[in-house]
């Protein structure tokens, strides 16, 4: 990922970030194509002011913005707010392409996590960024950020030992 | 962490869905409008408007009472420090010391972090908090103990620049 953050071509950027870009959007969207859309308008938007990704946490919170400003036009005005979090939570579950029943259960036990420890998870291991970028993406601390992570692996753990 | 390297190792097998190839097409279609349409680039536009409307509300409210107030405290002045002044224009002396400033509240009852954003024309991301408070100025005539009291709702929309490394 070291390369990606001084390269000055979009295509290899974002060839490189698509899949997790799209991942982490559709924790918040009802579809890939929803998803598509959010990613799109956040890189466009993005791209043209910076023109590399060398604030790789800016580009996610632009993403994380688009996608809950999405969420947001979706739902009626007076519950829009308080509603956004919690609709979040109940959006579809990030999309892989699962090749066993193994793989199967681990993606039906990161729907069960809470939405604050799954963005966490998708931004770490699918995206691969620091703490530090995620705790600059999401507006907490870097210590807030890695807890969200230990606990997401946690409750995951527990959810696979279960089934 | 030990605990869970296997489970992260897992993890990492997952490999997300690969986008459509349109994806690619169609940024790279927007990409190329950037000089015919740079608005479409904005942040949050329908919020923004709203801000900016509160924003002015709230400051025209804020300035008319400031205007008011500062209008009592000078006009009780010259009465006392320059009584020959007063004397050429007794009438809005009389009529305005009988009421003294007797105090300001603020209250805000909601703050929110918004995260980060783009503000108009600007390349650096700004964090921008929303605060929406009361506040209630007060005067009060001490020989009668008549109040004279104004409240307005005021939002505030701080802006705060943030420096990429």
């Amino acid at each position: 990922m070291e390369n990606v953050a001084t390269d000055e071509n979009w295509k290899i950027c974002f060839s490189q970030l698509a899949p997790g870009l799209v991942l982490f959007a559709r924790q918040w969207t009802r579809s890939a194509a929803d998803a598509e859309d959010v990613v799109q308008e956040a890189f466009v938007k993005f791209w043209r002011r910076n023109h590399d990704i060398g604030n790789r946490g800016l580009l996610y919170a632009t993403v994380r913005s688009v996608a809950l400003d999405l969420l947001r036009r979706d739902s009626r005005r007076a519950r829009r707010e308080a509603t956004a979090l919690s609709d979040a939570d109940q959006s579809v579950p990030p999309a892989f392409d699962i090749e066993d029943d193994s793989q199967r259960a681990l993606v039906a036990g990161l729907d069960l996590l809470p939405g604050e420890q799954r963005e966490v998870l998708v931004m770490k291991i699918w995206n691969e960024l620091t703490f530090a970028e995620i705790a600059e993406a999401l507006g907490i601390s870097q210590n807030t950020a890695a807890s969200r992570y230990r606990y997401a692996l946690a409750a995951l753990k527990k959810n696979l030992a279960s089934t | 962490m030990n605990d869970f390297s296997e489970l992260e190792d897992q993890l990492r097998k997952l490999r997300p869905a690969k986008p459509s190839s349109e994806l690619f097409t169609r940024i790279e279609r927007a990409l190329a409008d950037q000089e015919t349409s740079p608005s479409t680039a904005g942040v949050l536009p329908r919020e923004r408007r709203s801000r900016f409307n509160w924003l002015s509300l709230g400051l025209g409210l804020a300035a008319t009472a400031a205007v008011v107030l500062f209008g009592f405290v000078r006009l009780q002045q010259p009465s006392k420090k320059t009584p020959s002044v007063a004397s050429l224009s007794p009438a809005p002396v009389i009529a305005t010391a009988q009421l003294v400033p007797a105090g300001l509240t603020q209250v805000v009852y909601h703050t929110r972090d918004e995260g980060l954003h783009f503000s108009n024309n600007s390349s650096q991301p700004m964090r921008r908090v929303r605060s929406q408070a009361r506040e209630t100025l007060r005067w009060r005539n001490p020989k009668t103990g008549a109040t004279l009291r104004i409240s307005y709702p005021r939002e505030e929309v701080s802006l705060t620049p943030i420096s990429g490394q």
